[in-house]
């Protein structure tokens, strides 16, 4: 599944901001009593302060929290980290490829950008996945900036009312952007969401709906 | 997903979460459409319900695949990887699924955000299966409920609603413009929208010819992506 894939940009410089760190294991490889190195993933790239961070398996540090999370790793966890910034990216890869934990390291982002990280790092990227956007019935989405969020949850659980009902919300000053934005996380259970991003998309609808802007 | 009416008190708290925007308020009374509700669980997993009036029935038959294709915290029994597709990519450093010269291509239905029924997943396997050299993926749940190697599904799930459903075949990198045509042929075929990409082994030198094939056909690709960086052990023995 390409949970964290298909996240949606208006442009190139609207996703620089949004990369997804995650580990996994092999099921029919390497996965068997590997649980540990997990938590060697978690020390490594909570290092560098991830704004969102989160087991497939046990939930993220919005909903669960840290503890929880990192006392529950097990063979077949996906684990995320979510970061802002290339420097950081290369920062990260460069202590997982010196920490040799085994585990298969993935990068959600830039595709270029991404490769010039792994450079960074003295890494080769191994394989790459293209997203080639959304077909199909597209009159049946919502409004561009709506998708900007939802996507961020590959799974599907950010439904198109919700965002609209927080972005009126922080429109009308009953919550802010940051408040919405974590309300958001927490129920992306696998922790890829990015909460600095969506602050600046909700801040975004919200100035649209104070200007009479419809928001489909 | 069921109500218990004992506990509601239909204040509608629940109706913005739900992905399929199946509960509404009708005449007062909070209501969920099951005939549209995926049973991803996304309404109870929230909390919002002041009574907890919220419910899983025992989900029997056909019906149960709404569930494990759309509750991403359930282990699927197909794959044994939470969520509803595969590892695909993911760890192909260390499996070497995806070998050079191939591509694994990818068409998620119903995301994002509209879900989709599995007559919609049949369509479009069917319209890609010619071109699927190396055929569907063996550990994909819809794979599972092929009849055959032609994208056929089984008569009793066509009705049977998902978040999302995807279905993955391997080809050859060369043929990455034709598989693209069928599927961008196929869209008007579909009442629902789908996510498409494909993924491959990089050449030692970097480089993807399946994206210089899509390319040449005229298709654009997004500027965000996913790489495996191949720090995975053991690594994949290659040709």
């Amino acid at each position: 599944m390409s949970h964290t894939l298909h996240r949606y940009g208006i442009n190139e410089a609207d996703l620089q901001d949004d990369y997804v760190v995650f580990a996994i294991a092999a099921q029919t490889v390497n996965a068997k009593g590997i649980h540990p190195q997990f938590r060697e993933f978690e020390k490594i790239v909570m290092k560098y302060n991830p704004v969102n961070y989160g087991d497939m398996r046990t939930g993220n540090k919005f909903n669960v929290g840290m503890e929880t999370v990192g006392s529950s790793y097990h063979d077949n966890s996906i684990v995320h980290a979510v970061f802002t910034d290339e420097a950081t990216v290369t920062k990260v890869l460069k202590d997982l490829y010196e920490a040799n934990l085994d585990l298969s390291i993935v990068v959600s982002g830039l595709t270029d950008h991404t490769a010039a990280c792994c450079h960074g790092a003295g890494i080769a990227p191994h394989t790459v996945e293209h997203s080639m956007g959304i077909w199909g019935k597209t009159d049946r989405l919502p409004s561009e900036d709506v998708l900007r969020v939802s996507t961020m949850c590959g799974h599907g659980m950010l439904s198109f009312n919700l965002i609209k009902d927080l972005a009126q919300k922080v429109a009308k000053k009953r919550m802010t952007s940051q408040q919405a934005a974590e309300k958001l996380a927490g129920l992306c259970h696998c922790g890829v969401f990015n909460p600095v991003r969506a602050v600046r998309i909700i801040d975004k609808i919200a100035a649209d709906i104070n200007a009479g802007v419809e928001i489909k | 997903m069921l109500i218990d009416k004992t506990k509601c008190v239909n204040c509608g708290q629940c109706i913005p979460y739900c992905p399929m925007a199946c509960i509404q308020k009708k005449d007062g009374i909070v209501q969920i459409d099951l005939d549209e509700c995926v049973e991803c669980e996304a309404c109870r997993n929230a909390r919002v319900c002041p009574r907890d009036a919220l419910y899983m029935q025992k989900l029997e038959g056909t019906r149960i695949l709404r569930s494990q294709f759309s509750n991403p915290l359930i282990t699927h029994p197909k794959t044994g990887v939470p969520g509803r597709g595969t590892e695909e990519m993911k760890t192909n450093d260390v499996t070497g699924r995806f070998k050079r010269g191939r591509a694994g291509v990818c068409i998620e239905l119903g995301r994002p955000g509209t879900g989709t029924r599995l007559k919609d997943v049949q369509t479009v396997a069917m319209a890609v299966a010619p071109y699927a050299k190396y055929g569907f993926e063996p550990h994909n749940p819809v794979t599972a409920l092929m009849v055959d190697a032609t994208g056929k599904l089984r008569e009793d799930v066509l009705q049977e609603k998902t978040l999302s459903a995807i279905v993955e075949i391997e080809v050859d990198q060369k043929d990455i413009g034709a598989v693209l045509d069928a599927i961008s042929k196929v869209q008007k075929d579909v009442d629902t929208v789908f996510s498409v990409d494909f993924a491959g082994r990089l050449e030692r030198d970097e480089s993807f010819p399946a994206k210089i094939v899509a390319q040449k056909a005229g298709y654009k690709l997004s500027p965000n992506g996913k790489t495996n960086v191949g720090l995975g052990k053991p690594l994949a023995k290659e040709e």
